[in-house]
């Protein structure tokens, strides 16, 4: 690789390429930011433009576009408790709480480096060990993704503060609303009532709109004139002193890693690896206590795993051809109409483009420090306009993003009913982070456990010869049961003391 | 609303007649009833830029995913037949869904176009796979039961698969997935043991491609014997996207966009654009497509009507 990256340099190196990274950067933040438009969406727009550029250059507005919409997604998180994308969902739980107690600048800052990090972490592996990983995810079929979907599932344990119950029964609604449209085994419609508008099911982005956005908006209106509810400001852009980063550096670490692994692997993406990456560093973290209440470790781990996972998607569809998520999809799509053709050949066939790709990732990785630094002051002067016409704006956004996931007047309705139905949830203490969950986990979780089936003749105790899948089942007992042993140790202790 | 809507039709009626001498006069809707980035999409996305070069006008992309694309095709359907909404449709969406499934669509819906592009369906087996060729891999599920990577009931990898079975007289173990690179990765990863998919993908992918269930060879796979050839049955399968305007559309149109269809098919840049995504650009003007379009129907429906899976 290294052979090839003075060519790779020499095409990157220039004006056009560096003028479309950084309206790339531009537009990646912009769509992040704002509520319901997210990655997928920023690269269907840029995707017309780059047809008129020189490949190079449209692989530096894609790649620019990912990895800075993952980030942008933590602003909105942070400063209006409505994450901006399906990634930053888990970073709302600690990012909004950090923004009332007035530390909006640090959570800004955690989730910038936090979101770098993860970005550099995979391009690291991206670069030195992409074919070997790729081949590695092949060993996970039906079965294995099955036992590492039931994982992720443990992890509604760990966002539901409060009240367990309601956060299974909240991740019930979120599995529920999985199960409407095409049964994608049998072709049969689920839950259709011969509605029509019903038969493609529900779409993750309208039902995410709904249940964060429509219903902050509500609560918002509802407690107006409560002046007991802290206002956000926010005061720019700071980083957290030097001790405070060394002390986490395990979570950066971790959650690292659990983002490039969930990237690698297929049926899973960046929502789930955010939380997978939040419940990790709560079970780990000595300020377990703190996750939920404004720890600058829950917005870390949050933001570290989902940008970790845009260069640990790149893996199989640079190696193999199979996109890691539907983001980097649609990039495979890009670059197929600029005749680079993702697959077991590319690396062989076109080494100097290859290189010229991670160069640009890593380009568009330190551009995420450049605009989110940039562009913290301007988000101070946003916050800065009365609530009264700060939320009408945020609501007119969502519904825009609402509707372009997929062009369906249907899924307005589906935002407002999601957004009433949050709305009551928070009233009465639910948490919401569960209803994604379910909704992102269920469907595949089902899906897996039956293609599983139809692999091993109906044996579902089969399952467990699977070394990958065994593994993964113990280790999701081993986090559901963790708690009771603390608990008895503690008990111990206290009974011998 | 009625009134309205009478209004806007009638409008678009008297729009409609001065414009026809100059179609297109404005910027055309072109409906992919799947995301961006697919495979629909991209071979949208191919054609598009010669197409709108032709014409002279945009070509505006409208991803509608959902429901195996008929929840972009009924809208299609419903909207207006003047040349200014059309859609690019898989085979899948056009022939195979309706005979599958209450849409509210059927073989009288749509004025087909051109066809752009026809890939044919070939039958792969994992790169390290013991089984060699076609007769090997008929042994095998013959001799004990081979699983074959498909997807939904009446999609083209489970069409293949059944083709197969009904042909050699064998059962395949039928593990439905998701989607082609769902179905490849499997195959890769020894997880199932055959596909009939996308013979392209074999490339892509780097599987062991061991028949190609079409007419000639392909010319990226000229290793790869017909199923003809090795004395098959003579089973076709491929999947094929075509150009479509709503039934209505007056016929100067859909010829004017055959036309440019044929002129924007037949550029070479557009062929190795095409086949640089292991894709077999294939051209058929608007009366042959519609002609070939009802055979397919009836062929789909029969055949379906014989599994059990019609409607």
């Amino acid at each position: 690789m290294l052979a090839h990256l003075p060519d790779a340099l020499s095409l990157t190196f220039s004006w056009n390429v560096l003028i479309a990274l950084l309206a790339g950067s531009i537009v990646g933040v912009v769509v992040g930011v704002l509520p319901g438009l997210g990655s997928a969406l920023g690269m269907v727009m840029v995707l017309p433009i780059t047809f008129a550029l020189e490949p190079a250059a449209a692989i530096a507005v894609l790649v620019s576009v990912y990895a800075c919409s993952i980030y942008g997604g933590s602003v909105s998180a942070i400063l209006i408790n409505v994450p901006g994308t399906p990634q930053s969902a888990a970073t709302v739980m600690d990012g909004y709480p950090m923004a009332q107690q007035g530390k909006a600048a640090l959570a800004l800052g955690w989730a910038t480096m936090g979101s770098f990090v993860g970005g550099m972490t995979s391009l690291v592996l991206l670069v030195l060990v992409a074919p070997e990983l790729a081949r590695l995810s092949l060993n996970f079929g039906p079965i294995e993704i099955f036992a590492l979907i039931l994982f992720a599932m443990t992890t509604i344990a760990w966002v539901s503060r409060g009240s367990m119950v309601k956060g299974v029964l909240a991740s019930l609604i979120g599995v529920f609303l999985g199960f409407f449209g095409p049964d994608e085994m049998t072709g049969q419609l689920r839950f259709d009532f011969d509605i029509f508008a019903l038969s493609g099911g529900f779409a993750l982005v309208p039902v995410l709109i709904g249940v964060f956005a429509i219903s902050e908006i509500l609560m918002q209106a509802a407690c107006m004139k409560d002046a007991s509810v802290p206002m956000v400001t926010a005061g720019g852009f700071k980083l957290a002193p030097w001790r405070e980063w060394r002390a986490r550096w395990a979570t950066i670490l971790r959650s690292s890693g659990i983002g490039c692994f969930i990237g690698i692997l297929p049926g899973t993406g960046a929502t789930a690896a955010s939380f997978i990456a939040y419940a990790d560093a709560k079970r780990r973290s000595p300020r377990s206590a703190n996750f939920g209440r404004g720890e600058p470790e829950g917005v870390l781990a949050s933001e570290t795993a989902n940008n970790a996972v845009s260069g640990g998607a790149m893996i199989p569809m640079l190696a193999l051809g199979i996109p890691g998520d539907g983001v980097v999809a649609i990039m495979m799509g890009a670059l197929t109409i600029h005749g680079i053709v993702p697959g077991v050949f590319l690396f062989h066939d076109q080494p100097t483009l290859v290189t010229s790709i991670f160069v640009l990732f890593f380009l568009a990785n330190i551009m995420i420090l450049v605009v989110g630094a940039a562009g913290a002051g301007l988000y101070a002067k946003l916050l800065r306009a009365p609530i009264s016409l700060l939320m009408p704006a945020v609501a007119l956004l969502s519904f825009v993003g609402a509707y372009a996931a997929r062009a369906n007047p249907f899924d307005f309705t589906v935002a407002i009913v999601m957004g009433v139905v949050g709305f009551l949830l928070r009233l009465n203490g639910f948490p919401l982070a569960p209803i994604v969950i379910g909704f992102i986990l269920g469907a595949p979780l089902e899906r897996a456990l039956r293609q599983g089936l139809i692999l091993t003749d109906q044996d579902f105790l089969a399952f467990a010869n699977r070394p990958i899948a065994a593994f993964l089942f113990a280790l999701t007992a081993l986090v559901l049961i963790q708690p009771y042993i603390k608990a008895a140790f503690r008990r111990q202790k206290g009974g011998t003391k | 609303m009625m009134k309205r809507l009478f209004g806007t039709a009638l409008a678009a009626t008297i729009i409609a007649f001065p414009a026809m001498a100059e179609y297109p006069e404005k910027d055309i809707e072109l409906i992919v009833p799947y995301g961006a980035g697919g495979g629909t999409d991209t071979a949208a996305r191919l054609i598009q830029p010669h197409l709108e070069a032709i014409l002279g006008q945009n070509l505006i992309i409208t991803n509608m995913p959902g429901a195996g694309g008929t929840v972009g095709a009924t809208n299609f359907a419903k909207s207006n037949a003047d040349g200014y909404t059309l859609a690019f449709l898989p085979a899948g969406t056009a022939v195979y869904q309706p005979n599958l499934r209450d849409v509210a669509y059927d073989e009288n819906s749509f004025a087909p176009i051109c066809m752009t592009i026809n890939d044919p369906v070939g039958v792969s087996v994992g790169p390290d796979s013991p089984i060699g060729s076609l007769d090997d891999l008929i042994a095998a599920a013959k001799a004990d039961t081979i699983s074959a990577g498909t997807a939904s009931p009446g999609s083209i990898p489970h069409v293949g698969a059944v083709l197969l079975e009904r042909a050699y007289g064998v059962k395949l173990k039928n593990v439905p997935l998701e989607n082609s690179a769902k179905i490849s990765t499997a195959v890769l990863g020894g997880h199932v043991d055959m596909t009939a998919d996308l013979v392209g993908n074999a490339i892509k992918f780097g599987l062991k491609p061991l028949a190609v269930l079409a007419d000639e060879r392909l010319d990226s796979l000229p290793d790869v014997p017909t199923i003809d050839e090795l004395g098959g049955p003579p089973i076709r399968l491929s999947i094929w996207f075509a150009l479509y305007a709503p039934a209505g559309t007056p016929q100067t149109i859909v010829d004017k966009l055959s036309e440019s269809c044929e002129a924007a098919t037949s550029q070479s840049a557009y062929q190795d654009s095409v086949m640089d995504a292991n894709r077999s650009p294939h051209f058929m003007g608007s009366a042959d497509l519609s002609d070939f379009f009802q055979q397919e129907f009836q062929r789909i429906a029969d055949l379906f009507m014989e599994i059990g899976l019609k409607k």
